[in-house]
């Protein structure tokens, strides 16, 4: 399993656990100390992340669409952090 | 003639219980069954909660928390993780309608207005206290309280502390820190990052004091009556079942 940390510059702490399959995001858990309104869209991100390639522009798309279907508010961290994260993630394990 | 809003003092609860009510109270309010209310509170047993997004795991010591008796529980809302002292800090709950004038839709504005009462009490009392976004309040730099906000149902929820006396390292008992070798420099800057009333003062403030400090702040600063009021037989009844089917489950606890 690949595991990152990422301290946003003046904002919040990100921790991803991941697992890949063949280059694929196979399972994730995105957490951390931000803030995500409505709080259930975390769990949206993580369904739509899964099966995705670890290509870090692939990964802010899918999470910024998944914010706007839902008209969700990220606070303390952007799309593009929490996609950081999980590269970071990502590498590790691979 | 001033907006009337409920005051509950709920005293000493355990953490799940504490949890819980705050969230019967927001929905009562969204069943327009109560009135807008503030609610402060304490903890008993001592208390870690975790932000919505955290993990129990990582975040808290469990093995110290059960050694030491110290609930753990994870919260509506996000942020991060906080312990809750019995006697080293209050606690506070707003429930106020989405469409409130002192709501917004922006969040930083919303956590700006509803922590300028906080912001006001603690001045109250002598402390050069200022809000700093996103969601804290400082002295002279230093964090004294930290807020979070949920919206559902079209209410919203906002809870934070005001720590009276702090505790690094009890703080680092009870929660994870990366490395032992880490664990003095995380105490150290706990010591430079985070304050108190007792440091900002160079005194002890009672309980009553600052509760009484904490009303007229936000009653003055949210231009608000506040009117000492009870829990609704619904709320207890809510808080009662949120505690036995969520708040104190694993499955709730440890879900991420």
């Amino acid at each position: 399993m690949g595991k990152a940390t990422y301290k946003v510059k003046g904002g919040k702490m990100i921790k991803v656990n991941l697992t890949l399959n063949e280059g694929r995001i196979e399972e994730i858990k995105i957490m951390g100390d931000f803030f995500l309104h409505p709080e259930e869209t975390i769990e949206d991100i993580e369904r739509t992340l899964r099966g995705c390639i670890l290509n870090e522009e692939r990964i802010s798309s899918l999470i910024r669409d998944a914010l706007s279907r839902k008209g969700a508010v990220l606070l303390g961290a952007s799309p593009e952090d929490l996609a950081r994260c999980i590269m970071m993630a990502g590498e590790e394990n691979g | 003639m001033a907006e009337e809003w409920r005051l509950l003092d709920t005293g000493l609860n355990d953490a799940f219980y504490n949890m819980a009510l705050d969230e019967a109270i927001a929905t009562a309010r969204s069943r327009r069954l109560v009135p807008n209310t503030i609610r402060l509170y304490r903890w008993m047993p001592s208390a870690v909660s975790i932000g919505y997004f955290q993990s129990m795991e990582e975040e808290v010591d469990i093995e110290a928390c059960d050694e030491m008796g110290i609930d753990y529980v994870r919260r509506r809302t996000g942020g991060g993780a906080v312990y809750h002292d019995t006697d080293g800090e209050l606690t506070y709950s707003i429930v106020v309608d989405e469409d409130h004038r002192l709501v917004s839709e922006d969040f930083l504005e919303t956590y700006r207005k509803l922590c300028s009462g906080l912001v006001l009490g603690l001045r109250l009392l002598g402390i050069p206290a200022e809000f700093k976004p996103i969601n804290d309040i400082v002295v002279h730099g230093k964090k004294i309280s930290g807020n979070a906000q949920t919206r559902r149902m079209h209410v919203i929820l906002q809870h934070g502390t005001i720590l009276r006396r702090v505790d690094p390292e009890l703080m680092f008992r009870v929660l994870k820190v990366p490395s032992e070798k880490i664990r003095d420099k995380m105490i150290r800057a706990v010591k430079e990052r985070v304050t108190s009333i007792r440091d900002a003062l160079g005194r002890d403030v009672s309980f009553e004091e600052l509760k009484e400090a904490i009303i007229k702040g936000f009653e003055e600063s949210l231009k608000i009556k506040l009117i000492r009021g009870d829990i609704t037989e619904f709320e207890e009844e809510l808080a009662q079942r949120l505690k036995d089917e969520v708040y104190s489950r694993k499955e709730w606890n440890f879900k991420r």
